[in-house]
């Protein structure tokens, strides 16, 4: 598969019809609380771990901290370089979101909005590529990056992972695009806008619900990114957060020190976490506007 | 203006084209003809080899191993992660609605994570001695079934299933219940009046009403069925055991390229997954094409 | 970067990350080297006569540039050398360069012609040796090597080095690199423990068996290893089968002779690995546990013996607790009519110096050498970075640390006596094939007949391939 984990568009979710008049069955009520633990115990649990000391976690997995040792966290930022790789992270990874949306919004719109010679081909060549998988790319890939000198750079790596979710960008918004109404553009076509200005000034303002929802599915593909820059991105110092993370616990590159690995893995996790529960409603609003077909 | 339209079409198709070009049409067209040489990674020093690496291939047990196991994650995990997907949207329908939309945010959690995130962590769970799976079951007097999760055999490729289907459920779940309440609710009260119970609800109404999103879900837990990579990678001793238990294509092609420095060998793997993924497509394509005509 | 990862010598171990790093660059990085590795003539030789003062006939106003791997060690001994250096040859202008990324920054200096006078080609991203050596770029030390040594009066360079250190930087007859930080392989336990428990550390695998008879009677389990990477336990098994069978046996081995896997001394060291499985003295869960894991385990006395290099003293700095006093014993003899004595150890070296053949300074960077290979530096490399340096003798007089000390002794003891296999190095896909194979024998899946046999054939078949390159020892 092509660089992001691709997710099918997500249909709108509105509260569930309250069909059940009477008590609900508790098997499947179990069932559900069930998932629910499964799912968020080991989570909770490294957040829990994240606070104990080494020999907590080793002798006692189960039990709370018995004091909070918040040292772990600064450790992990420091000394573990957890603080490093996160800027890396953000650097390639809003470098990578920025020139991705630019330069994929502005193919989908060409697709979408103008009629020219090649213009399916073009649009097959770029969601054809989705299909594929990275694997068979990688070899070719690396060289390719390494003759143009980019290899373990931050402009290469986000040059690499653009390019990799471009297709997926074009694939969402050519269909988005298509749905605008057109008068709009038209009026300010009549009004001596260029086909820039257009597109700057009108069409993407109007598709931003679109674009937001592209733009989170591309964000969480991009930071959570791990084959590309496991391959391009040799140099420790500019390992991003997922690669640095698996350095920590598969290498010893970080000496036997459990409780800052918990605390790395917590670093790596809550940011995303936090922002999903904060604007989960948003995100599914624009989940739904995506999904308009 | 029709001077202004070329150059804008061009100014917004070029550049994205020609990222397309250089980092993915041409690195997979390489990889073809990579595949058809000894390349080792010197330049100039590719012989052309036919289809050497490919016989090859079908004589490394190391890579048949891999191949038997994507076939096993293939077989289990799509088809195990829709099951519990299936059943608990189908389950959301019947709860409230606060605590229904409660699941569901939790149900999405591991879907933001990066798979290095899950993989670290779970290697923690599965720890024999002081992991949360082993020391859970010593705690609830279940010590028989504590096993040596990741270094037996016969669990290696069992625990990585799980964390696998663990990680992807909750976007399944999500989908699913989307696509779910999307049935009219007249289609259920109808049933309900024929007297179906749940289950046979469940077979009539709901399963061929949400086919489409099913098939989507089959095609994208299929590709990342033949991948498990980053998994297999970080959890799993070895990685790739115990003894190629675990070994998955992605790995044995990342170790070939990138240990060995077999980049024309390595490229042929790739060219076997591209077909493998292919093969995959095209056959849900064309159930889903056949469904379509059945019910025209 | 840590020590650790700079002393292992397999570039399979431990970590995959890494090597996707040092393999990635290091196999293509030359590439530009090889076609371009023509003829030209080595830059001009000093034309200085070499004198007993100046063995090397070094011009002594020609300016020196030195660039050293700036990793775990930091660069601070390469910089007393130079200090050294400069104040024999005051003239001299020094110019220093402590890199992270050297095979980056060198190779287009190689492939330009303008190499500095001293190259540490250490650390991820390194260049590939075997290349440089095939495109001429670097210069044969048998001059530095026979040059009297620097404080050590009536020995050679040659002479001052622990043994092995000129083999592992042989390439095609010449030595053309000298490692100077110094890894042996043995069994490590805490000597504390032991004391108290009152258990001796044993000579051969008899002792080794009713030892371990005894430290599970006490609850202790008697072994751990780092079951996620099983070539961790291969070190004490091939180390054996060595002793047993003499340098022959790593010959044949190396060499991919038919029937090398066959050969009884290691079938002899494999049954003897099934029956410490067999018996139950391997700690139990060990066969899933990381490397750290299965130490930290250790280090809490859950078991009593660990197989390891000797970068494990300073891995597990602050987790070994106080008075924990960990040593390293060398790997007991397998049987009585062994053909190395039972104080032959597994050892390499690595850190690896060379001087470029077409510097501009090629007298002056094995002068340099000449520095940094003298006992003083050494000491003072060995007091700041607790690792054992390539020079012999350099730790004499100094209080060393428990885990250092032992190697020492073990190095000391050893004499001549130190082993070493390629074909880890050599041939990745056969130490795979060893290291799978080991796994499932130590966890009693296969027998050491059927240990062998797969070897054997993977061996086989990597002698019959004709796509892969193969060496001789």
């Amino acid at each position: 598969m092509t660089l992001l984990r691709e997710r099918p568009t997500l249909e709108t979710t509105t509260p569930p019809a309250r069909t059940n008049r009477k008590f609900p069955n508790p098997l499947p009520q179990l069932a559900m609380f069930c998932w629910a633990v499964v799912t968020a115990l080991p989570l909770l649990w490294a957040v829990v771990s994240s606070f104990k000391s080494d020999k907590e976690i080793l002798n006692e997995p189960w039990s709370p901290p018995s004091t909070l040792h918040f040292e772990n966290w600064e450790r992990a930022w420091t000394a573990a370089s957890i603080g490093r790789y996160f800027l890396n992270s953000l650097i390639v990874v809003g470098g990578a979101l920025i020139l991705t949306m630019l330069l994929g919004a502005l193919v989908a719109y060409a697709l979408a909005r103008y009629e020219f010679r090649g213009n399916r081909v073009i649009y097959y060549i770029f969601v054809a590529a989705m299909f594929f998988p990275v694997f068979l790319a990688l070899v070719p890939l690396f060289f390719v990056v390494q003759q143009l000198g980019l290899l373990g750079t931050y402009p290469g790596l986000i040059l690499v992972y653009t390019a990799y979710a471009v297709p997926f960008t074009v694939f969402f918004l050519h269909s988005f695009f298509r749905t605008l109404p057109s008068e709009i553009a038209e009026a300010a076509f009549l009004d001596g806008c260029s086909h820039g200005a257009v597109f700057f000034r009108v069409m993407l303002p109007l598709a931003r619900p679109g674009l937001f929802a592209v733009g989170i599915f591309n964000f969480l593909g991009l930071w959570n990114q791990y084959l590309l820059p496991l391959v391009l991105n040799p140099d420790p110092d500019r390992y991003v957060l997922a690669q640095g993370l698996a350095a920590l616990s598969v290498s010893q590159g970080y000496r036997s020190d459990w409780s800052g690995l918990f605390a790395g893995l917590t670093i790596a996790m809550l940011p995303v976490l936090i922002a999903y529960v904060a604007f989960q409603r948003h995100i599914r609003a624009g989940m739904t506007a995506g999904a308009v077909k | 203006m029709r001077h202004g339209r070329w150059r804008f079409l061009l100014g917004a198709l070029v550049p994205a084209l020609v990222l397309h070009v250089v980092f993915v049409l041409s690195p997979y067209a390489q990889a073809f003809y990579l595949s058809l040489t000894d390349w080792t990674g010197v330049a100039g020093q590719a012989s052309f080899v036919g289809v050497d690496n490919y016989v090859r291939l079908g004589g490394d047990s190391l890579f048949l191993d891999a191949v038997r196991n994507n076939l096993v994650l293939l077989a289990v995990v799509p088809l195990v992660t829709i099951g519990i997907g299936l059943f608990l949207a189908s389950m959301l329908r019947h709860s409230p609605a606060r605590l229904g939309q409660g699941y569901r945010i939790v149900y999405f959690f591991p879907q933001l994570l990066s798979l290095v995130v899950i993989a670290v962590l779970w290697s923690f769970v599965y720890n024999p001695n002081t992991g949360l799976l082993n020391s859970g079951l010593r705690a609830i007097g279940l010590d028989g079934l504590t096993r040596s999760w990741l270094a037996e055999p016969a669990w290696a490729l069992v625990a990585v299933m799980a964390v696998l289907v663990w990680s992807s459920v909750g976007f399944y779940v999500v989908l699913f219940s989307a696509a779910i309440e999307g049935i009219p609710a007249e289609l259920f009260e109808a049933a309900k009046l024929d007297g179906a119970g749940r289950w046979a609800t469940f077979w009539k109404v709901t399963l061929p009403l949400v086919r489409e999103s099913v098939q989507v879900a089959f095609v994208y837990l299929g590709i990342a069925a033949l991948d498990a990579f980053a998994v297999v990678q970080i959890m799993t001793v070895g990685p790739g055991g115990p003894d190629g238990a675990t070994e998955v294509i992605g790995m044995s092609l990342y170790r070939t390229a990138f240990s060995y420095g077999k980049f024309g060998y390595a490229s042929a793997m790739g060219v076997a997954l591209f077909f493998a993924t292919l093969t995959l497509a095209v056959l849900a394509l064309r159930a889903g094409r056949k469904e379509r005509l059945e019910l025209a | 970067m840590n020590p650790e990862s700079q002393l292992t010598r397999y570039p399979t171990r431990r970590t995959l990350l890494r090597t996707a790093a040092v393999a990635a660059v290091t196999v293509p990085a030359l590439a530009g080297c090889v076609t371009s590795g023509s003829d030209d003539e080595p830059a001009a030789e000093s034309g200085v006569e070499k004198t007993a003062d100046n063995p090397l006939g070094v011009k002594t106003d020609a300016p020196l540039e030195v660039v050293v791997f700036k990793g775990g060690y930091g660069d601070d001994y390469a910089i007393k050398a130079e200090a050294a250096y400069t104040a024999k040859y005051p003239q001299a202008k020094v110019d220093h360069k402590g890199l992270q990324k050297v095979g980056e920054a060198m190779q287009p200096r190689f492939v330009g012609g303008n190499p500095p006078d001293v190259v540490d080609n250490t650390g991820a991203g390194r260049l590939d040796i075997g290349t440089l050596v095939t495109a001429g770029q670097v210069s044969d030390l048998a001059d530095l090597l026979d040059a009297p040594s620097l404080d050590q009066p009536g020995k050679k360079v040659r002479d001052t080095l622990l043994p092995g250190v000129i083999d592992d930087g042989t390439f095609a007859g010449k030595t053309v690199a000298l490692n100077f930080t110094y890894t042996v392989w043995g069994l490590w336990y805490s000597k504390s423990f032991f004391a108290s428990r009152q258990w001796q550390y044993p000579k051969t695998w008899a002792e080794m068996l009713t030892l371990c008879a005894e430290i599970k009677k006490t609850g202790v389990a008697p072994w751990t290893y780092q079951g996620k990477y099983p070539e961790y336990i291969n070190d004490p098994l091939l180390t054996m089968a060595a002793k047993a069978g003499g340098l022959d046996l790593i010959k044949a081995v190396d060499n991919l002779q038919p029937g090398a896997w066959k050969q009884e001394g290691l079938v002899q060291a494999a049954t003897a690995f099934a029956e410490l499985a067999g018996q139950g003295y391997l700690m139990s869960g060990s066969e899933a546990l990381s490397h750290t894991e299965s130490q930290a385990a250790w280090c809490q006395k859950k078991a009593a013996l660990i197989p390891c290099g000797s970068w494990l003293e300073s891995e597990q700095k602050g987790v070994a607790p106080a008075g924990f006093d960990m040593v390293m014993g060398t790997v007991p003899s397998l049987t009585a009519s062994d053909k190395l004595p039972g104080a032959a150890i597994q050892a390499a070296s690595s850190e690896s110096f060379l001087v470029p053949a077409k510097a501009k300074n090629v007298a002056g960077g094995k002068e340099y050498l000449r520095y940094l290979f003298s006992k003083e530096s050494a000491t003072a490399f060995a007091q700041a970075n607790s690792t054992l340096p390539a020079v012999e003798g350099a730790t004499d007089g100094l209080t060393l640390s428990s885990g250092l000390g032992s190697v020492r002794d073990a190095v000391t003891a050893a004499k001549t006596d130190t082993l070493t296999y390629r074909f880890r190095t050599w041939y990745g896909p056969l130490a795979k094939a060893v290291d799978d194979a080991t796994g499932e024998l130590v966890n009693k899946r296969i027998s050491p007949a059927d240990w062998s046999t797969r070897i054997q054939k993977a061996a086989d078949a990597l002698a019959k391939d004709t796509t892969v390159t193969k060496y001789t020892r």
